[in-house]
């Protein structure tokens, strides 16, 4: 009973069971005219802004601070952008990034914590951060968890330190091809590239589900290799269609964000923390997605349709138009197949919302026992599970107390108290009417 | 009976002939027998197929070079310019410039006329340019120049400023010019006097932002082409023989592009742009199309090419030439295609004698993308306030430029603003021509070399005179290439002293009169030196004439000439196509001929080579002006390549 009542509290209803968030988002494309994908990138960082009205923008600040310190921290945003447009010497405001004409919102203005600049940004360096190998030292002394663990001299800023329990958003941005992702100027990052990352990174338990979105030509052929489980992906545009950018500003001479990003970003500005839109509604507007197919192009928008007519659902369905192919003027794809929950179950703010959620385990370490006779015979492999699990007992005695304390402390435990305070007088009133 | 029988045989042969076909084919992919005998099979029916009709095909491909050029300026010819350049983002800015420029631009004019009218020196002039930059806060300095060679004697001062980028180390540099003379009858004059307020006013404008990535160096250049040529020699310091110039003070970078402005009327009505370059060369297309939507864009002002505006949309220029009767000029192809020829003639007259269109032109040789912006002369509705918006936006977009301008085309002739032919569309004219004549010439070359047998002939007739069509027998023959050779050398050699006394002090100081003997001294010399020479020549039949293979290496090397030149300066080849394609052709070698018609075609070859020291004194003048001016290669090519090649062709004609 305890159990479920803890599921149902920390799940939120959507049956997630993740415990932390994290966000790689890339712009991996330089120059002054690629200033839209610095933008991209720059808006996902802070993915609940109003960009749009100037009325709201008066409220903004507040409203970002808030967001920005209940959604996912700084520390727990990887951030890569291949160029720096806020401080590029044709940039008539210098030191600010703009993504929308008349900018409204300075997008790099507040504590904005770029981690990997300029000739940073490569193919290399982006797999390294996902798969955790950011420095690997194999040096044969060291016991296998330490092979692949991060070079102690790379700044915890700079890492992504997912676990089993995190959901990873990541978000690309640039110029890109069949199958491809250009990089700076001189490589790309293939779709096999980006599977097999996210593979390794299954391996190694780095995530619990993903979001991958993609913003560039040809997106959908980017997650199109992928085969590890637990990944949703998303993507602005079909084979052989290009993805366009959405507006320009005057001043800045330079197209400011691109279309799909745009309209991602603006529905999203009705999503706070507490919300419980569905990435249903995000994605899959209209269309049925419990389809047999593996994959395949949203269909909205007049000309578009007929595609998936048979699957077509009352107008009722499109009661917000946050991505129309005629407005973007490409086919925005996604992929679910690998995703075991329910699309209309999983939450925005499962990826885009930052959840610090404490879960207390009941004690394992009788579970761990058996282990020891098990293996008896393997002296070696003893030895190594012997310091492994009295290091885990040790490390998760301490955690659940750690956990205890800070449970005590949240407004769940408080109900629980008086929960427990009135079945404890109730208990008293019977065993008193009893006697 | 019959009926079933014809049923049947009739398919067995419908099976037949479909496997002579099969067969066939088969032999055709997969050939029985030996391989290398078949492929010299076929190689020897391709050629005899080819040379039995190849008068046939020289005649075609003469045909259809000349049609083709006169079909360029067919207005379905072509496609639509666009914009190829990413980085360049043309017209996506708001303008900042605004009548108070406008305003200052006006003081700079008002002061401006008033040193017109006291006819300042060129060294005030650019003194007082230098102190109005220096009051704005930019440094700048002068520079004096001085021509000195067999044409040209000049000495001026030329005013400059640089602009140096706010937020930049400045390793790259736009430049903003204006000469002091317009562009108007090519410097004959006009001063240039809105353009170079203009630049006085956008000093001062442009200072006030800080997002340049590049610097920007402002031109006041003397004179119409000498000043911006003696600033860009000390610029990119090669070493110019007949010119000495000031070293310039002002450091900047690497130029990229390059505007010129000019400016000479009271308003405007159209924006007309000149791009052709020195030699042939032109800026890339980008530039153009970048300023095209911009001015149109931006700024409301419509473009045109040179000051030619548009028949179809100005009702002042929709008039009829007086020999187009006027219902076959509302014909809206015709109409198209005299606007269109008329734009490819100009291009073709500023190209062809590599001078160029005006002082934009000298960047191009040193890969500098430049074009001139010429406010054509009118009475309105346009002024300061439009021309700045274009320019200020149209940096703004060179201002974006990562790399040089490389994308878009650097061969191209403009048809109209907005649609022009590439190079797939015009070439080809030129070279059918020029391999019609490396036809021909080879084909006398193969010719020369046999001879009819005429013993074989005379065997023929004591046999019997009932064989219907003998086969003649044919015989190797020499062919005195050493002689002919020599004979080319000279020529060219000619040509080089010609060369030489043309641009010599003496006989530029007074062409008019020398032109005349000069003329007549070239043009009788090889008949006085050949004629006896010729006479001499043994009449064998075992050897090949010299005349015979005169044109034949004649035609050969004047094809490879042009088609040289085509890539070079495509107008001077197609000149050298029609100047020399038929006119070599025609030359004859025939001994029949009587010598007065020989010497009457050689006097026409005389003048077709050298004409141009009786009828084109001016133009030679100029020519060699530009070659000692501004290294234009046009004024050698004729003397000591064109002249001797039609010298050539007359000479066979007289031996």
């Amino acid at each position: 009973m305890g159990q479920d009542f803890f599921e149902k509290n920390t799940n939120n209803g959507s049956g997630s069971t993740h415990t932390n968030n994290w966000a790689v988002l890339v712009c991996s494309s330089r120059y002054w005219f690629n200033y839209r994908h610095m933008a991209n990138a720059l808006g996902m960082f802070v993915p609940s802004w109003r960009y749009r009205h100037f009325v709201t923008n008066l409220l903004c600040k507040p409203r970002y601070r808030t967001v920005k310190r209940l959604g996912i921290p700084d520390s727990n945003i990887i951030l890569m952008l291949a160029d720096d447009a806020s401080c590029n010497s044709r940039n008539k405001f210098p030191g600010s990034v703009y993504a929308n004409p008349g900018r409204h919102l300075d997008l790099y203005g507040d504590n904005i914590e770029v981690d990997y600049r300029g000739y940073e940004v490569t193919v290399e360096n982006f797999i390294r951060v996902m798969t955790g190998r950011l420095m690997v030292i194999l040096v044969e002394t060291f016991i296998d968890e330490e092979i692949g663990r991060h070079d102690p001299s790379v700044p915890r800023s700079k890492r992504l330190l997912s676990d089993e329990r995190s959901n990873v958003l990541v978000y690309m941005t640039g110029h890109g091809g069949n199958e491809f992702l250009k990089f700076q100027d001189n490589e790309e990052i293939s779709a096999f590239d980006i599977a097999d990352a996210f593979e390794q990174m299954y391996q190694k338990k780095r995530y619990n589900e993903m979001f991958f979105m993609i913003d560039t030509c040809q997106a959908n052929t980017l997650f199109s290799k992928l085969y590890s489980p637990n990944i949703f992906a998303a993507g602005s545009s079909g084979l052989d269609e290009s993805s366009y950018s959405h507006t320009n500003d005057n001043d800045i001479g330079v197209a400011v964000i691109d279309a799909f990003t745009h309209y991602v970003l603006e529905f999203m500005e009705k999503i706070n923390k507490t919300s419980q839109v569905s990435m249903q509604e995000l994605l899959l507007c209209g269309v049925g997605f419990d389809l047999p197919i593996k994959y395949y192009q949203m269909v909205w928008g007049s000309g578009r349709r007929a595609a998936a007519s048979a699957h077509d659902k009352p107008d009722s369905h499109y009661h917000f138009d946050s991505i129309d192919p005629a407005k973007i003027n490409s086919n925005p794809g996604y992929r679910y197949d690998l995703f075991k929950r329910p699309m209309d179950k999983t939450l925005i703010t499962d990826f885009f919302g930052g959840v610090a959620r404490v879960e207390v385990n009941p004690p394992t370490v009788s579970s761990t026992e058996p282990l020891y006779v098990d293996e008896l015979d393997d002296g070696a492999e003893l030895h190594v599970n012997k310091s492994v699990t009295s290091k885990h007992a040790h490390e998760e005695s301490d955690q659940t107390v750690s956990r205890l304390l800070f449970w005590l402390h949240s407004p769940e435990s408080k109900r629980t108290r008086a929960w427990a305070s009135i079945g404890l007088i109730g208990a008293l009133i019977g065993w008193v009417l009893a006697k | 009976m019959e009926k079933t029988d014809q049923e049947q045989v009739a398919p067995e042969q419908q099976l037949t002939g479909a496997k002579k076909i099969l067969s066939k084919l088969k032999q055709l992919v997969r050939p029985t027998g030996n391989v290398h005998e078949q492929r010299l099979r076929r190689k020897m029916k391709l050629t005899s197929l080819i040379t039995r009709r190849l008068t046939l095909i020289k005649t075609a491909m003469f045909v259809i070079g000349y049609l083709w050029m006169v079909l360029l300026p067919v207005p379905q010819l072509g496609r639509g310019t666009f914009v190829d350049e990413n980085a360049l983002q043309p017209g996506q800015v708001n303008t900042q410039w605004n009548w108070g420029d406008v305003h200052a631009a006006d003081l700079y004019l008002g002061q401006l006329e008033q040193m017109r009218d006291v006819n300042y020196t060129s060294e005030r002039r650019a003194e007082w340019f230098k102190e109005q930059f220096s009051k704005l806060g930019i440094s700048a300095s002068t520079q004096n120049y001085h021509f000195q060679t067999s044409a040209a004697n000049m000495t001026g001062t030329n005013a400059y400023a640089v602009i140096s980028s706010p937020r930049n180390p400045g390793a790259e540099a736009m430049v903003i010019s204006a000469s002091w003379l317009s562009i108007i009858d090519e410097g004959a004059g006009t001063v240039n006097i809105r353009g170079v307020s203009m630049i006085l006013a956008l000093a001062g404008f442009l200072k006030r932002y800080s997002y340049w990535g590049k610097d920007i160096v402002l031109v006041i250049s003397d004179g119409y082409l000498d000043g911006m040529q003696a600033w860009l020699s000390a610029y990119h310091t090669p070493s110019q023989s007949g010119l000495t110039a000031d070293r310039l003070e002002i450091p900047s970078g690497v130029i990229w592009t390059a505007l010129n402005i000019d400016y000479p009327g009271h308003s405007f009505s159209h924006l007309g742009v000149f791009f052709e370059g020195l030699n042939g060369r032109l800026p890339n297309q980008d530039l153009f199309n970048s300023l095209n939507r911009i001015a149109r864009y931006t700024a409301g002002v419509p473009v045109v090419l040179y000051d030619h505006l548009d028949p179809r949309e100005d009702s002042a220029a929709d008039v009829s030439f007086s020999r187009v009767p006027s219902f076959l000029y509302n014909i809206q192809f015709v109409k198209s295609y005299l606007y269109q020829a008329r734009n490819v003639l100009r291009h073709f007259g500023y190209q062809y004698n590599g001078r160029g269109s005006g002082v934009h032109g000298l960047f191009h040789q040193f890969r500098i993308d430049a074009i001139t912006l010429f406010a054509v002369p009118a009475t309105g509705p346009h002024g300061f306030h439009a021309l700045g918006r274009t320019i200020e936006s149209t940096l703004r977009t060179m201002n974006n430029l990562l790399e040089r301008l490389h994308a878009s085309f650097f061969f191209y002739i403009l048809k109209e603003p907005t649609w022009f032919l590439q190079i797939g569309l015009y070439l080809p004219s030129a070279i059918l021509i020029s391999a019609a004549m490396m036809f021909h010439g080879l084909s006398i070359w193969v010719d020369a070399g046999w001879m009819k047998d005429d013993r074989s002939k005379s065997n023929e007739k004591s046999l019997s005179k009932e064989t219907p069509a003998p086969e003649p027998e044919w015989k190797r023959r020499q062919r005195p290439v050493l002689d002919v050779l020599s004979i080319m050398a000279a020529t060219h050699v000619v040509g080089l002293i010609l060369f030489g006394i043309i641009s010599s002090r003496l006989f530029i100081s007074n062409y008019k009169n020398l032109g005349q003997p000069l003329f007549s001294i070239l043009t009788t010399a090889p008949v006085m030196i050949i004629m006896p020479l010729a006479s001499q020549q043994m009449f064998r039949k075992d050897v090949a004439r010299r005349a015979t293979i005169l044109k034949a290496f004649n035609l050969c090397f004047a094809s490879t000439v042009i088609s040289i030149i085509t890539v070079l300066n495509f107008s001077l080849a197609a000149l050298l196509a029609i100047l020399l394609g038929v006119p070599l052709v025609m030359s004859s070698s025939s001994l029949q001929t009587e010598l007065p018609i020989r010497m009457i075609k050689y006097t026409a070859y005389a003048f077709i080579g050298l004409g141009w020291l009786l009828f084109a004194q001016t133009q030679m003048a100029q020519a060699i002006w530009d070659w000692q001016i501004l290294s234009v290669w046009f004024a050698p090519f004729v003397c000591i390549v064109y002249a001797p090649l039609v010298l050539q062709a007359g000479i066979s004609c007289l031996i």
